[in-house]
């Protein structure tokens, strides 16, 4: 579009001039950048113990069920968390862990499922990249573990199972976790919710109204 | 120690007695004080309206009259903070080198009066007797513009037979806000409305502040509600003695 | 309509009535006000409690104000490299110098899609444009899909607050709303059963329509990826389900690195929500194949915001991550709400922004809408230090009125010209006290107190009295006690 393009143009030329008595060399930025004040905490001191209950705490506070588990437990606490949620239908990502698809129930592995098929499963298994004690919140880069950003949208229900040792207490810390940094996320804390109606929390608008999590002490 | 009272444009017209318990107090605690005849106003009408020109015209006359007193005093907090957050600013973009240097001098020197008497004398017992109950409202430019914290509850706290009825919601605006009141008169009043609820369910005779404005506004609803409180200022419970005590206020 | 209590127009600043003027319908519906209050009285508590916890809270204030300006400094710089990476990764970047040129790019490219309909994120930076009524009447119907700016479009309402637009509508005007435009004369006012109404409302639009129109928290010039903030999953729908997703972002967005969201996040959802983190933040970088939309437009807006970036005071304002921290915290919006502002933006952050993205050309009575309190500086996590800027703003707005004729008898003007002059001389001020008091008598009663004034102290004594004045000012007083003493 010409338009834009002169409208590009136009545009920063106008942002240079505001700014000429201030901006920087391009070889300045980065050292200007780097000395930007960050003495904000950037690593907890809790224990990791300590660390897994906050997370824990943090997550109920949010209406999210949790269970904790040890890894030779965790196929069973799988079994009974679908079991216990009254649904048969499942979508999982295609590279969840064989040793949690549990007997008994419907997996489907999306393997590019249409979104009408998916918004038929009853729910979804994943696993994530990490979480947050401080804020608890599970993190997403949507790998083929994490599955698609659609497939824990779309279903009510959603089982995230996560490992101890993927806990860290602070936002910093999942940032230096990251040092790549990643092309989707999905930062979720806590099941759907609005507060547009009176400042009343509502659990579940329109991404899962239940979110489930099986904490495994690795 | 000598100090110079700048009593403020409004104060020395409406609420002189504020003055006057200024004198009282700081007298009684050793204080040479001076008066500077010619003083009027700081400015901060005119600079929070936008007439800068005329505010700095203002700043300027100040800064001058005071330049070779050992300490400022002043019983109200908004033309400390006026001195403090807008000075620069005007002398910055309007004054000259001369002028700058000039004022980075004095401010130092510039105190409130529950800094001076904290800070500056070091007491927070000044001798007072007020056997009445009071609720303290600290005031915007008290609070976050100057950063009194606990001084005036210091000061409060050491008053004899004084009890003090914490203010809820202190830190809200009683919608005073200078040349606001009449500017916005209606929002102003409708924030006077929800501040003098939270004071009168203090259950105090009396609601003191650092600042004479937030009391004009606040006492006036109050006398036009025919409320069973009054306004007095910090400066006149602390003056308060048992054989002295405060003038009788309206 | 029965809910639609306050005359207002449409959010337009060209049209609005001075705030003064604005706020008197609002100032008379008890029912709004109390909506307001209760509404922002309860993000208050929370966000205090929340802020309190975070023992780091003045660091992180400190990194997400040093961050922000960083980046406006270097705008130019950070935006370009935004453009190349998003475009490296899929997208297409479009630049827009106003408002027009933005709604014909976004128009233009739903045509290119044959697109009809369109579901829409909350965004603030499109209700700035006045997008919605554009599309429609280019033949795309818009559907709003926040459960906030549902209710404002089905009751054809106006956004009051940034975050939380519809605070000002309770649940009994919301049921009002959902029973005659979903045709759910059953709906009770229970706020679970109007959240499902929504749910179900909308769940057959997220699936069947192929484009969606979001806004930006942050756009990323390390990554060129885009971030949003959110809390129902709305966002998260429109930004997966959809083939085609269109971001219209004001150019002030920009992050330097994804980094950078580690403190940006924290301090955001704290100060918007009152919450240690929102539900659902989304990021994701130009077209991923396999996932979400295939093809990707970010619209890059000026509309006045290069204007605002050339002065030094005033470039601050653009620092805003549209938290409405200050709008909760402010005593003047707790009695008015958003609607008197006269714009999409209310609030002391609306107070500034307004005026300047409307180049000073209107809404000057906002930079006036403040007691000056300070309040919103106080809980601004990028340290906008708004009174500063208010109070710049303002002497603009008299340096522009006072070369007006007009202006030279207005009994403001008159009054602060006059008493400049009494305050540069003692002696004036002295000889204007006693005058002062001479005709202050006329209207001092028995009481000692003044109960009505003429003119502008009208204004004050409509709804206070004065103290009469004394017969002795403060420094007759010294005079004579000095004299005394000799």
């Amino acid at each position: 579009m010409t338009a834009s393009v002169d409208s590009r143009e136009r545009i920063l030329d106008r942002i240079r001039s505001a700014t000429q008595s201030v901006a920087l060399e391009p070889a300045q930025l980065a050292s200007a950048y780097a000395a930007l004040p960050r003495t904000y905490i950037h690593s907890g001191a809790l224990s990791a113990a300590a660390r897994v209950e906050l997370l824990v705490e943090r997550l109920r506070e949010y209406d999210a069920e949790v269970v904790e588990c040890t890894p030779e437990q965790l196929p069973a606490s799988i079994a009974a968390q679908l079991a216990a949620s009254g649904k048969r239908t499942f979508v999982v990502p295609p590279e969840l862990p064989p040793a949690w698809h549990v007997p008994g129930f419907n997996f489907m592995i999306d393997r590019g499922l249409a979104h009408s098929e998916i918004e038929q499963a009853e729910g979804v298994v994943t696993a994530a990249f990490c979480a947050v004690a401080d804020s608890g919140t599970i993190v997403l880069h949507h790998s083929s573990a994490e599955g698609r950003r659609v497939i824990t949208l779309l279903p009510d229900w959603h089982l995230c199972i996560l490992y101890a040792s993927q806990v860290v207490e602070t936002f910093p810390e999942y940032f230096h976790r990251s040092p790549q940094p990643p092309e989707l996320v999905t930062w979720i804390s806590g099941p759907s919710a609005t507060a547009d109606i009176e400042m009343t929390r509502i659990k579940g608008v329109h991404g899962p109204r239940f979110l489930h999590v099986i904490l495994v002490h690795d | 120690m000598r100090a110079s009272l700048f009593i403020t444009c409004y104060n020395d017209t409406l609420y002189p007695e504020t003055g006057r318990a200024v004198v009282r107090l700081l007298e009684r605690l050793g204080v040479d004080l001076d008066f500077h005849p010619k003083q009027t106003c700081c400015g901060q009408m005119h600079a929070n309206t936008g007439f800068r020109g005329e505010a700095f015209s203002q700043a300027k006359r100040l800064v001058r009259l005071y330049q070779d007193v050992e300490a400022v005093v002043i019983p109200s907090s908004s033309c400390v903070a006026m001195m403090r957050d807008q000075y620069p600013v005007l002398f910055q973009e309007l004054g000259n080198e001369a002028l700058r240097t000039e004022f980075a001098a004095l401010l130092p020197r510039v105190y409130e009066l529950s800094e001076f008497l904290i800070d500056k004398l070091g007491v927070d017992d000044v001798g007072a007797y007020f056997p009445h109950r009071v609720t303290y409202h600290a005031s915007c430019h008290g609070l976050r513009g100057l950063h009194l914290g606990d001084r005036p509850y210091r000061l409060l706290a050491k008053v004899r037979g004084l009890n003090h009825s914490p203010l809820p919601n202190l830190d809200r605006c009683c919608g005073f806000g200078g040349t606001f009141s009449v500017k916005n008169a209606e929002v102003s009043s409708a924030m006077l409305a929800v501040k003098l609820q939270d004071v009168v369910s203090t259950g105090a005779e009396y609601c003191t502040a650092l600042d004479n404005s937030c009391l004009m506004h606040l006492g006036g609803a109050m006398h036009r509600q025919y409320a069973s409180m009054k306004t007095i200022h910090m400066a006149q419970i602390l003056a308060a003695t048992e054989t002295s005590p405060a003038e009788a206020t309206l | 309509m029965s809910h639609a209590a306050v005359d207002h127009p449409i959010l337009d600043p060209l049209l609005a009535p001075p705030f003064p003027k604005a706020v008197l319908p609002v100032l008379r519906n008890p029912q709004l006000r109390k909506n307001v209050a209760h509404a922002i009285d309860v993000i208050q508590t929370k966000r205090a409690r929340l802020v309190t916890e975070k023992s780091d809270w003045q660091q992180l204030r400190t990194a997400a104000s040093a961050v922000r300006a960083h980046v406006l400094e270097n705008l130019a710089a950070y935006l370009e490299q935004f453009e190349a990476r998003c475009t490296a990764a899929g997208g297409t970047v479009h630049w827009a110098a106003n408002a027009d040129e933005a709604r014909r790019i976004i128009l233009d490219i739903l045509r290119q899609e044959n697109a009809s309909e369109v579901i829409k994120i909350k965004t603030m930076t499109s209700a700035e444009i006045q997008l919605n009524p554009y599309l429609e009447s280019g033949g795309v119907s818009v559907f709003e899909t926040d459960l906030a700016e549902i209710i404002l479009q089905l009751g054809e309402e106006e956004p009051s607050h940034i975050v939380v637009p519809a605070l000002h509508i309770n649940r009994s005007q919301v049921r009002e709303i959902f029973a005659r435009r979903m045709g759910l004369h059953d709906l009770s006012d229970d706020p679970h059963a109007l959240t499902a109404a929504a749910r179900t409302y909308l769940r057959q639009k997220f699936l069947k329509i192929p484009t969606a129109i979001s806004g930006a928290n942050f756009l990323i010039a390390e990554t060129g990826g885009v971030a949003i903030v959110e809390s129902e999953g709305n966002g998260r729908m429109c930004l997966t389900l959809p083939q085609t997703m269109i971001t219209l972002a004001g150019i002030e967005k920009v992050l330097p690195r994804f980094q950078d969201l580690e403190v940006m996040l924290q301090v955001l959802a704290r100060s918007a929500t009152g919450e240690r983190m929102n539900p659902y933040t989304s990021l994701w970088t130009g077209v991923t194949p396999g996932d979400g939309p295939q093809r990707f437009h970010v619209v890059l807006l000026d509309n006045g915001r290069s204007a605002i970036l050339a002065k030094a005071k005033e470039r601050q304002t653009l620092k805003c991550i549209r938290c409405a921290a200050c709008m909760n915290a402010c005593p003047v919006y707790r009695q008015t709400g958003g609607h008197a502002y006269g714009s999409v933006y209310p609030g002391p952050i609306g107070a500034i922004l307004t005026p300047q993205l409307m180049q000073m050309q209107h809404a000057q009575s906002l930079p006036y809408a403040s007691s000056l309190c300070g309040a919103c500086f106080e809980v601004c996590p990028v340290k906008i230090n708004i009174p500063e800027v208010l109070l710049e703003l303002r002497s603009q707005v008299v340096n522009q009125e006072r070369r007006h004729l007009g202006r030279f008898f207005d009994p403001m003007y008159l009054g602060l010209r006059v008493a400049n002059l009494l305050f540069s001389n003692a002696w004036l001020f002295h000889v204007a006290q006693s005058l002062g008091r001479m005709g202050a008598s006329f209207f001092t009663r028995k009481d000692g107190w003044i109960h009505s004034l003429p003119s502008v102290g009208g204004k004050w004594t409509q709804t206070r009295d004065l103290r009469g004045l004394p017969g002795q000012t403060f420094h007759e007083w010294w005079a004579a006690r000095a004299k005394e003493a000799k």
